[in-house]
């Protein structure tokens, strides 16, 4: 019995914690769904300058617009739901942050009039979500974040002018990364280089994956990898150990240790998803007519603490090139 | 009304799979973890048979019949092998990710454009205009049903009955003459099966197919099994497999619910956890009443 | 009703080691022997670890043998499947719970009982013909289950469940009856009830049973030789009219005798 009336007492807190959540947003101007797949440092900055951009263009949150965010903690099922609920809530506009969002999303509001604009996905094609050509296979559209190769390529080879092998660390079931690996094998003899490469499937194996590979190669670069880079300190730790560096693939992992990278600034790329989330907007374009857009110019990104640690000199005219430059290593 | 439509679907889906993990579960008393392999297992033969060009109708049994091959192997490490349960699920529900990856390609396929059980001439002549949006909803429905009565049909036969037999008593499975080993494997087999037509059926609903949606498969079909069957025990008219169906749909309810109410969506993993937590411990409660009474039947 | 053809059970030279190589190792049997004639009943009595129940074990093939050879008719069956085995065997066991299916109701049990032998296919489990034939049955045992045929067997007692037990170990033919301790859960007065029905049983089919019991009376009143078990040996085995003129307290000296020796 005693038993009992505790269930009971616990239902009643949840009914509460649900009710109590209850109270929605004004109703009035123009409501956007966000739904982001994970919580990660890139993904963030997105979202970010998602909203930065489209207050550029006057739709500003809290006061014409009303957000909608849902992370869907990294699981589909809720990521199908949030979607569905958005549909439900009709809201203007979704925007889904990372692939697995942006397929949920476009296949919720399949049959309704609601636009999405996509960010963070890295082959729009590859995911179904555009055709060969860039233009929208539905009312979809949005920005890639197709890794700059040949630029990261150029790169290596200015700091490191002797280097013959690089390694890359990759998930196999994260098809973003197949497909960059491809790139990268592709463009690598230009530069006189040789990729090695190592899948891995799950976080706990990339230390071991990482100290193998840094007893084989020159240095190693990252992707974009979501399983890799949450495992990104073992990797820096490893190949610390062996004094070799570790390229990053964007702004977030070079803060946090790698020396340089020649990538994709996030916060950039939701801003320039924001504006064009402004143009479906106000009517002035169609989801279904853009073709989604890359980030055209890279930017320089280096970590000199990361560089002092393995005993590595970069090149002079850094200093003046980077976009941003870090003195000291930050881990979260 | 599309998030009704939400739940519905995605419950009944689901509801499948529920009915899998109660055999397991509660029918053969065996946790079986391959369903976390076994759900994305249907998944991905499904998306590589759409790929292929297959009718999508083919699909529905190619993925039973490739389940109930996935639950044999399951079967045959535990009871072959003699590995315990947990054990031989959990070495499947590993491997499989890896032939799930095989079987799909890459880690996400998406079939937008291919015609699937939900969108193809057949079905959208038979929905016409407004009717459309129900058409997923009418036909996981009929599916469901087909399912329930197919399994409500197998429980009364002959070898229904062993089944039965072998969760409640295996002595008397042996007594009877018959190997028990081989009543657990077509056990698994079945169950596994379902849960692999579970995942066929999301996949063309979602009409994608992504690695990770088998992560947590096993937990969301025991909640539902749970639900269901403490909640709905006094509802005679209702079979178990109904009960069944009916917690999965409500556990989906309820993380909707969660979600329309406004509900930090990082917060929805802890309140599923505290709701499977009462439901847990009001049926516990009851089956605590039922073992007093056996023992004293025995003395 | 005496003679070598038919189901003669013979156990020769079993051995048997229990955790062998390690500090609990146990030899329980060395060099046993036992030949049950058809048509035989027969009570074993016998301290606690005298062996009794593993010999049962033995026969139906739950616990295997380190060495020996146990003949079905003169055929060697000591490699054979326990579930093999067990199709021409009925058990009944200690524990009531053991010998029915809890969750299924009484029509159930006896359905599925009753197919022994023969497929378990997709038919149907229960052959609604039969439930009247199946009624007859328990009519006898007159402990009103013919009206509770839908009832779940987990909500009868424990009596009504081992009758229930034994007239599903015999629905269909067997060659041997195997009783373990069946009566030993239940009070004094369903256990004489139990018992009675066992012996009745037992004359109807004439099929040929061991019976293992810890009730000394039970083994001289009831079957037609009595063997007592000793740390994995018969030393007593009294058939016939000996084994007729035997009183309880005879036997019950010697018991007394040896579990002295023993200690306990």
């Amino acid at each position: 019995m005693k038993k009992k009336s505790l269930a009971a007492i616990m239902a009643m807190v949840l009914c509460t914690a649900i009710l109590a959540g209850c109270g929605d947003g004004g109703k009035d101007g123009i409501t956007v769904g966000i739904s982001q797949f994970a919580v990660h440092g890139s993904l963030d900055n997105c979202r970010e300058g998602f909203l930065a951009g489209l207050a550029e263009e006057g739709f500003v949150e809290g006061e014409n617009l009303t957000v909608e965010y849902v992370n869907a903690q990294a699981d589909t099922g809720t990521s199908a739901m949030t979607a569905d609920n958005f549909v439900s809530k009709k809201v203007d506009m979704i925007c889904a942050i990372a692939t697995p969002t942006a397929m949920t999303a476009y296949n919720s509001t399949m049959n309704t009039e609601i636009p999405v604009i996509y960010t963070a996905v890295s082959d729009p094609v590859e995911a179904g979500l555009a055709n060969a050509d860039g233009t929208p296979v539905g009312n979809i559209t949005g920005t890639s974040d197709a890794l700059a190769v040949e630029a990261q390529l150029q790169m290596i080879r200015e700091i490191l002018p002797d280097a013959k092998k690089i390694g890359i660390i990759y998930t196999t079931s994260e098809a973003n990364s197949i497909s960059t690996v491809a790139s990268y094998e592709e463009a690598s003899p230009k530069y006189g280089f040789e990729i090695v490469t190592t899948g891995v499937t799950a976080m706990s194996e990339v230390p071991l994956a990482a100290a193998d590979m840094a007893t084989k190669v020159d240095c190693i670069t990252n992707l974009t990898d979501n399983t890799v880079v949450s495992a990104l300190q073992s990797v820096l730790e490893e190949a610390n150990k062996a004094n070799i560096p570790v390229f990053g693939s964007e702004v977030e992992q070079v803060r946090a240790g790698c020396v340089a990278s020649m990538g994709l600034e996030y916060y950039e790329l939701g801003r320039q998803t924001g504006k064009m989330a402004a143009m479906v907007l106000r009517g002035d374009a169609k989801a279904s007519e853009m073709k989604f857009e890359v980030i055209s110019e890279p930017s320089l990104y280096v970590n000199y603490a990361a560089a002092e640690k393995i005993g590595l000199e970069l090149p002079a005219h850094y200093a003046e090139d980077a976009y941003q430059s870090f003195d000291e290593i930050l881990v979260h | 009304m599309a998030l009704l439509l939400s739940v519905l679907e995605q419950g009944m889906i689901y509801g499948i799979l529920a009915l899998g993990v109660y055999i397991t579960y509660k029918i053969l008393d065996f946790p079986d973890l391959t369903v976390d392999g076994s759900f994305p297992f249907g998944a991905a033969l499904t998306v590589r048979l759409i790929t292929m060009g297959m009718p999508p109708i083919v699909t529905l049994p190619a993925a039973f019949l490739g389940g109930a091959l996935v639950g044999v192997c399951t079967g045959v490490i535990h009871v072959k092998m003699k590995v315990r349960d947990l054990l031989s699920g959990i070495i499947m529900m590993t491997g499989l990710y890896t032939v799930n990856l095989w079987v799909a390609g890459t880690g996400y396929v998406a079939i937008f454009n291919r015609e699937t059980i939900f969108d193809n001439d057949a079905v959208n002549a038979f929905f016409p205009g407004a009717a459309g949006r129900l058409k997923t909803a009418v036909i996981i429905l009929l599916i469901t049903l087909g399912v329930k009565y197919l399994l409500d049909w197998y429980m009364g036969t002959k070898s229904g009955f062993l089944l039965r037999a072998v969760g409640d008593n295996d002595t008397i499975v042996t007594s009877l003459g018959v190997d028990k080993g081989l009543v657990k494997i077509v056990g698994l087999s079945i169950a596994n099966g379902l849960v692999s037509l579970s995942g066929c059926i999301y996949a063309q609903q979602q009409r994608s197919f992504e690695i990770s949606i088998g992560t947590g498969a096993v937990v969301i079909g025991l909640a539902s099994v749970i639900m269901g069957t403490s909640l709905f025990k006094r509802v005679t008219l209702l079979r178990v497999t109904s009960s069944v169906v009916l917690g999965s749909v409500l556990y989906k309810g309820c993380v909707a619910l969660a979600m329309f109410a406004g509900i930090d969506a990082n917060a929805i993993k802890l309140i599923t956890s505290v709701l499977f937590l009462v439901i847990l411990v009001v049926s516990m409660d009851r089956r605590k009443g039922s073992l007093s009474q056996r023992r004293q039947h025995i003395t | 009703m005496r003679g070598n053809e038919g189901h003669m059970l013979e156990l020769k030279g079993i051995w048997k080691n229990y955790n062998p190589g390690s500090v609990n190792e146990l030899c329980l049997f060395r060099d046993f022997g036992l030949t049950v004639q058809d048509g035989e009943f027969v009570a074993v009595v016998g301290s606690n670890g005298s062996g009794k129940t593993s010999m049962l074990n033995i026969i139906c093939g739950s616990i295997e043998v380190d060495r020996g050879q146990i003949l079905v008719g003169g055929t060697d069956i000591v490699r054979q499947k326990d579930f093999l085995r067990q199709r021409r065997i009925g058990r009944v066991y200690q524990d009531p719970s053991r010998g029915t299916c809890p969750g299924m109701t009484i029509l159930e049990n006896m359905s599925i009982a009753d197919n022994k032998g023969k497929p378990y296919n997709l038919g149907r489990g229960v052959n609604k013909a039969k439930a009247e034939h199946y009624r007859e049955l328990l009519r006898p045992l007159n402990l009103n289950l013919e009206e509770k045929m839908d009832f779940k067997v987990g909500s009868l007692s424990g009596g009504q469940r081992q009758a229930l037990a034994l007239l599903m170990a015999t629905m269909t033919p067997i060659d041997f009856l195997i009783l373990d301790e069946h009566t030993a859960a239940l009070d004094p007065k369903t256990a004489e009830t139990i018992m009675e029905l066992t012996d009745r049983v037992v004359r109807e089919k004439k099929v040929t049973t061991i019976m293992v019991t810890h009730n000394l009376r039970h083994a001289v009143e009831y079957g037609n030789r009595l063997v007592m078990m000793h740390e994995g040996k018969v030393i007593l085995d009294k058939a016939g009219e000996e084994k007729a003129r035997l009183k309880t307290e005879e036997i019950m000296g010697i018991f007394n005798r040896i579990s002295v020796e023993c200690g306990n």
